[in-house]
């Protein structure tokens, strides 16, 4: 026992030294100032007002690498509590529709009511993703349980790709020309600047303590719906608040940087491998993974066609639709 | 009731036709469309050149694809099924834009070729993933699963190599933006596959009865089997290499065709390609005339009418 809760905690500190070190690359790397890694860390505490590679890293880089920790953290968290109240192992809220319809409701209201302003679009993100939430688990028939896994998933892909649809519509009817709309749902940290981090981090701070505070249950819902309800879980209340949730920390995610889709599929299923089957490890080690996760692909994302840069989400969609084939295959559905 | 459904079927065709040479950004009267086909007419340019090729080219291609749907859904006999829900559209999709991005000098009237050689790996790859005994759902998750992975693929090659807006949507959603005779004129040869896939059509019939039963009528039902899916194969694959892969229809048409004329496939495979064809006449009508100037890719229409349609469908998947 105290052998496994070292481990636990020493798989905690090497991957928030792997988090540090793919931030500090990620402060320094592909800029077109050059920018020593010295530099990354001289902004940090020690800011030298006259280098303009402080500068950057001060002004842009910071923001980004703190923005792509919240965001893959969010997102990963999201997955696990969607795989747990789903029991579903193909649950992500890039395959179940909920990032197409946060991005739906974001597109409509920046375009139709453009006053609402950021807090009116995350709000806006929020509803939509749980309008096609709430599609989704009626037609998939999560409600009922039992072994509609597949169903769950086609409904989420119908879901998505009507909600992609109409948003791509509102876009091009919107803006005479339609250019950015392919970098946006994609999902870019490219605009991630201090003023994003403000309206993101108390959001993200309720949501991934809400999510470790749920974890605990999401433990006894493995066990089935029945034995849950045996020992005094209270199912709606659980799908319910667990959905509020996953809304709640996908929607400020999404508001933010666009739609980044398969973290929450992806980093679930290694911290599983990392840590085994409890929520209350899992979880915590999937949010660190995830914000790894987010910042790598950020950092690579720069790097491909140096000195322009592709969108993060087109690089974590490439790495994830693969595992996604992986793991439709791999279970029995 | 069976073929009483056909002449309304054509006259609705017809009459988008019609609408589809009248309508637009600039909206043209009917007496002068016959005038505008002539050299010299103030609508020459409009008719002649930018509608007529555009609007046959809806018509050919939403015949095709709802053919090459019927194929898929008769001889694989699952409902969820159909080129572009199995990926194999995104295949020849992700095949067309790789080379357009790796050989920007080279020549495009290969890109049906191309295609051609996408979609067949990407059928390979399912039939490699799933073998010939899944479930329906599996079948159509897998599908869905390869299809976002070349969409992703062919996103990001989009992103690294931009290409004018208009093109990226083509090969993202489907879309007739911009199509003209020179690929009508690609198309051509294709539609020599028509013609076999007719004549598939009565042992398709039997092949319903089951294999066995199928069999002992003398049909040769894996012989079938792989000559009608290389056939929708093939169908899919020119459609995509001229109008990007356009979601939905080959699921949609058929399976509304059947409600119209039932399962006969003399009756049923023809009545779908008029089915088709009226789909993608109407998506592309309703996708210029929406807001002209500005048009709508075609794709993003089929995709707003057959995503909820394939969602009532999975409900009532057993």
């Amino acid at each position: 026992m105290i052998s496994l809760r070292f481990s636990f905690f020493a798989q905690c500190l090497l991957l928030l030294l792997l988090l540090f070190a793919c931030s500090w690359i990620s402060l320094f790397s592909w800029s077109v100032i050059t920018v020593t890694p010295a530099d990354a860390l001289h902004a940090l505490y020690n800011m030298n007002q006259d280098s303009i590679a402080q500068h950057i890293v001060h002004d842009l880089r910071l923001p980004r690498v703190l923005v792509g920790i919240m965001v893959g953290a969010n997102l990963a968290a999201a997955g696990v509590i969607m795989q747990g109240l789903t029991q579903n192992p193909l649950a992500s809220p890039s395959v179940l529709g909920i990032n197409a319809g946060a991005a739906l409701g974001m597109a409509s209201v920046s375009t139709i009511a453009p006053w609402f302003g950021l807090l009116g679009s995350s709000i806006a993100a929020i509803i939509g993703g749980g309008i096609a939430w709430a599609f989704v688990m009626l037609l998939g028939s999560a409600w009922r349980g039992g072994n509609e896994h597949g169903r769950l998933v086609l409904a989420g892909v119908a879901i998505s790709a009507l909600c992609a649809a109409l948003t791509k519509a509102v876009i091009i009817i919107a803006e005479d020309q339609a250019a950015g709309v392919l970098t946006w749902l994609a999902g870019s940290l490219t605009d991630a600047r201090w003023q994003t981090f403000d309206s993101l981090w108390p959001v993200c701070l309720i949501g991934l303590l809400g999510a470790m505070l749920i974890a605990p249950t999401l433990n006894l819902l493995q066990l089935g719906d029945d034995n849950a309800r045996n020992l005094g879980v209270s199912l709606m209340w659980v799908k319910l608040g667990g959905s509020f949730l996953v809304l709640l920390l996908v929607g400020s995610a999404i508001s933010s940087v666009g739609a980044i889709g398969f973290v929450g599929l992806l980093v679930p299923h290694m911290a599983r491998m990392l840590a085994g089957q409890d929520h209350r490890k899992f979880l915590p080690i999937a949010m660190i993974l995830g914000a790894c996760l987010v910042v790598l692909s950020d950092t690579v994302s720069r790097g491909i066609i140096y000195p322009a840069e592709t969108p993060a989400g087109a690089i974590l969609a490439l790495i994830g639709a693969p595992f996604f084939i992986y793991l439709v295959r791999k279970r029995t559905l | 009731m069976a073929t009483r459904s056909l002449p309304f079927l054509i006259l609705a065709m017809i009459g988008l036709l019609i609408a589809n040479l009248m309508f637009g950004a600039v909206s043209i009267p009917f007496k002068q469309i016959l005038a505008g086909l002539q050299t010299g007419n103030e609508h020459y340019f409009t008719i002649h050149e930018y509608r007529l090729p555009r609007t046959i080219l809806a018509m050919l291609v939403g015949a095709m694809m709802a053919l090459a749907g019927a194929l898929v859904q008769g001889v694989i006999r699952n409902p969820l099924a159909s080129p572009d829900v199995l990926g194999v559209s995104h295949g020849a999709g992700l095949a067309a834009v790789f080379y357009m991005t790796f050989f920007p000098n080279a020549d495009i009237s290969w890109l049906p070729a191309v295609a051609l050689v996408g979609s067949l790996v990407a059928a390979l790859m399912l039939w490699w993933l799933c073998g010939s005994h899944s479930s329906t759902i599996k079948l159509a998750i897998t599908g869905v699963a390869l299809a976002a992975l070349y969409a992703s693929c062919i996103d990001f090659l989009m992103l690294v190599k931009p290409l004018e807006i208009n093109n990226a949507l083509l090969w993202l959603t489907g879309s007739l933006w911009g199509r003209g005779w020179n690929q009508l004129a690609m198309l051509l040869p294709w539609l020599l596959l028509i013609p076999f896939a007719l004549w598939l059509a009565k042992p398709l019939n039997l092949i319903h009865l089951g294999d066995d039963s199928a069999i002992s009528l003398g049909i040769k039902a894996n012989k079938l089997r792989l000559a009608s899916l290389a056939i929708a194969v093939g169908l899919t694959a020119s459609c995509v290499a001229i109008c990007g892969p356009i979601g939905f229809l080959g699921l949609v048409a058929p399976h509304l065709t059947r409600k119209l004329v039932g399962g006969r496939h003399q009756i049923l495979l023809p009545a779908t390609m008029l089915v088709g064809a009226i789909l993608l006449l109407l998506a592309d009508l309703v996708a210029r005339t929406i807001d002209p100037p500005i048009e709508l890719p075609a794709g993003i229409m089929t995709a707003i009418i057959g995503a909820p349609y394939f969602l009532w469908l999975l409900l009532r998947t057993k």
